[in-house]
């Protein structure tokens, strides 16, 4: 958990701002030509991407434009081997992010959301792995500049400085996520010393400018304070404050609210939004609460058991859910406008334990729709289904 | 309606009627352990629970909720109070008076449902075990007279009895809900004390708990208290909801109610923090600043005024009683009658 916050020390050469950063990462990139190929490959159809190829350098927040994703994610797998055997946790997942939006990634308990996260960053911890796929990163927007971050290596220098600099992530628990033995200062003063070449003055000034900023009172005297001072909220706004102080270019917040009241996600999520338009930053955000999804996202994933079922804009996942396993959800869940006293459909059964997984469609024991002699046979592949959703299901095969 | 109960006490319809409950918890520091200020989960609270209905206890973290449903099953002894129970024939009897001996047979008529299933049940006993438990504690029926008892009840909460000799890590989380939920059955109860019970599961899985809790209310009679800091949950699950902050009590009424028309302000900001289903309803959030008051130290006067955008002066000195409003409600504001709130 403490992965992101607590760095091993080394001195990084990265700049601050991000537009410097974008240059001299290239430069060392190896495999920067397959990585273009696919680039090339993946934003095919998607015509309107020089519309964002300003925007790293103006930096203003307007509008997503349809275009090259700033994140591309290609059959990533990630798999832990334990003594019980294999746990495919993350199998074959594709999404995309586009640049200064939200895409959030929806799942319940073991569909291999988290892990997704943390293999971006390459932080999966023994004995996970990650065995397959791409992870293409690509902050200038300019089609082939993309980079895959799995061939920079884990513990490599380019790798160090776009993890916690360019890419940043705060986690579900920020009462577990600091270190109890330092000092909030402290502990911000280590991302932006590993990040930044700033005076120690200017660290700390920055660091008081950034607390300021998520609405921490009294910036100056909280950055000598432990975090055992701070209360939840607060402690979720400070590790957001140290998240956003290398100007990420992305963000992944992985289940942000999950552990605090109703009122103080309402703060955490407007402050993501005010910190997503004040930064043209795009956020990936890994919830299971669909409320939360409705609320801040552009684009919805929804993963199932290591597995992207669906995935398309937020207004035609509400409105058109395609999966069995996504139109079960929307309506199994109770919300502010379902009249009291009233029954959910529930979805039978429950989620299989990674070592069990079905045959087949791993959701096919649970779906309504289920197929004998498909659904338990082959898997589906996720394909498209209009011009913005995608699914994985035997319904809409051939269509 | 809750007039009768809580103002006139002896109301008929109410199973557990609950005056001026208060617990503090004191804060002890030093070599000597001195007593150097108090906590004050619950601050003088009353509401009644009627028979066969579900009331909610909703609130942030740390507002009393849990502390006041452990206090009526005196898991917690009340600082002071009253916890009147109506027995089976018609006797009122105050609990917070009893001594954990005559305690004992009221216990069977009220049990817990915890809220995480992974720590409620023993992992070294079996699910038979498990839910015989409350039979042998209480002197219930011969070993095959339970063992019969605990294969209904597994019927009753949709398992399978043949899993009676498993033990709890063969089960997923809300298998264990329901085995927790059988456990609390097993000695016929007649009030349910259900704290977060679907904090901990899956959102696929919530709804199976939540319209079992529902069913078995209505087969066997069952009255919830259903403590949860889930709003929707609450708004599904209860007939009444008590809306807590820093242990007082700020609203009492229907789901409806609060939810389309609350009367305090913090009702309305905490209905309005609530994620609404649809990105189209995306609005701008009513945001409440600041943080939840300190029950340690609590402000002067109505504990919410230094969040609330109506706070008056009297706010500031004098605590707003619980009282009815025009249309009937219960409501602790001074200014109930002269605001307007909206939940968008």
């Amino acid at each position: 958990m403490t992965t992101e916050t607590r760095q091993p020390t080394a001195p990084l050469d990265s700049g601050f701002r991000r537009n410097d950063v974008a240059a001299p990462l290239d430069s060392r990139v190896r495999g920067n030509d397959v990585a273009s190929a696919r680039n090339d490959d993946m934003s095919g159809g998607n015509d309107v991407a020089s519309a964002r190829n300003d925007v790293a350098s103006s930096g203003n927040g307007e509008s997503p434009v349809a275009g090259d994703a700033i994140l591309s994610v290609r059959g990533l797998e990630t798999q832990f081997f334990t003594d019980e055997g294999v746990v495919r946790a993350v199998d074959g997942v594709d999404f995309d992010v586009l640049p200064g939006t939200t895409m959030g990634i929806v799942g319940e308990s073991g569909c291999g959301k988290s892990i997704t996260a943390k293999s971006i960053l390459q932080i999966v911890e023994a004995p996970g792995r990650i065995t397959n796929g791409e992870i293409n990163y690509n902050p200038s927007g300019d089609a082939g500049s993309a980079t895959d971050l799995l061939s920079l290596g884990a513990n490599s220098d380019a790798m160090r400085s776009i993890r916690g600099g360019e890419i940043s992530m705060i986690f579900q628990e920020p009462m577990t996520s600091f270190s109890g033995l330092h000092t909030f200062g402290n502990q911000i003063d280590e991302t932006l010393r590993l990040h930044t070449n700033l005076s120690k003055q200017e660290r700390f000034d920055l660091g008081v400018d950034w607390l300021a900023r998520v609405g921490i009172p009294n910036p100056t005297q909280r950055m000598h304070e432990y975090p055992f001072r701070f209360s939840g909220g607060q402690l979720q706004r400070a590790m957001i404050a140290m998240a956003m102080c290398t100007n990420p270019r992305v963000l992944i917040a992985d289940e942000p609210t999950t552990a605090l009241d109703v009122t103080t996600q309402a703060q955490i999520l407007d402050l993501l939004q005010r910190m997503q338009e004040e930064n043209d930053m795009a956020i990936l955000f890994i919830t299971h609460d669909l409320g939360v999804i409705s609320e801040i996202a552009d684009d919805v994933t929804v993963m199932y058991l290591g597995k992207v079922v669906e995935t398309g804009p937020v207004f035609s996942f509400f409105d058109e859910p395609k999966h069995p396993y996504s139109k079960a959800l929307l309506t199994s869940i109770p919300s502010m406008f379902t009249s009291s006293r009233e029954r959910l459909p529930s979805i039978s059964g429950s989620i299989p334990h990674p070592q069990n997984r079905p045959m087949g469609c791993a959701f096919h024991p649970r779906c309504q729709s289920f197929m004998a002699g498909t659904c338990d046979v082959g898997e589906p592949e996720l394909q498209s289904v209009n011009e913005e959703q995608e699914v994985s299901c035997f319904l809409y095969e051939g269509q | 309606m809750a007039v009768e109960t809580t103002e006139n006490g002896n109301g008929s319809a109410s199973l557990l009627d609950v005056r001026g409950l208060v617990k503090y918890f004191p804060i002890k520091r030093g070599f000597l352990r001195r007593t150097v200020g108090t906590v004050k989960a619950v601050d003088d609270i009353s509401f009644d629970i009627r028979e066969g209905e579900t009331l909610s206890l909703v609130g942030e973290s740390g507002c009393g909720k849990s502390t006041t449903a452990r206090s009526i099953i005196r898991a917690y002894e009340p600082t002071a109070g009253e916890i009147i129970f109506k027995t089976e024939d018609g006797d009122s009897i105050d609990l917070a008076q009893l001594s954990l001996v005559e305690m004992r047979p009221f216990r069977r008529q009220m049990q817990m449902i915890f809220q995480d299933p992974f720590s409620s049940l023993n992992p070294r006993m079996n699910i038979y075990e498990i839910i015989s438990e409350p039979l042998l504690v209480h002197g219930i029926g011969s070993s095959s007279e339970r063992e019969d008892r605990v294969a209904e009840l597994l019927r009753v909460v949709r398992l399978r009895p043949e899993y009676m000799r498993r033990y709890p890590h063969a089960f997923s989380g809300g298998q264990r809900q329901r085995i927790g939920i059988a456990r609390a059955l097993a000695v016929n109860p007649r009030l349910i004390l259900a704290d977060e019970p679907v904090s901990g599961l899956d959102v696929s899985v919530q709804a199976q708990v939540i319209n079992l809790m529902m069913d078995l209310q209505d087969e066997l009679g069952l009255t919830y208290l259903f403590v949860s800091h889930d709003l929707s949950v609450v708004k599904q699950i209860s007939n009444r909801v008590v809306v807590m902050y820093v242990g007082r009590i700020a609203e009492i009424g229907t789901p409806e109610e609060l939810f389309d028309s609350p009367k305090h302000p913090y009702t309305a900001a905490l209905m309005s923090s609530v994620p609404k289903p649809h990105p189209s309803q995306r609005t701008k959030r009513y945001v409440l600043e600041g943080e939840v008051a300190n029950p340690a130290n609590p402000p002067t006067g109505c504990y919410f005024h230094p969040r609330c955008p109506f706070a008056t002066d009297q706010c500031k000195v004098e605590v707003p009683p619980l009282v009815k409003s025009k249309d009937g409600r219960f409501v602790s504001c001074h200014r109930a009658d002269e605001i307007e709130l909206t939940v968008n």
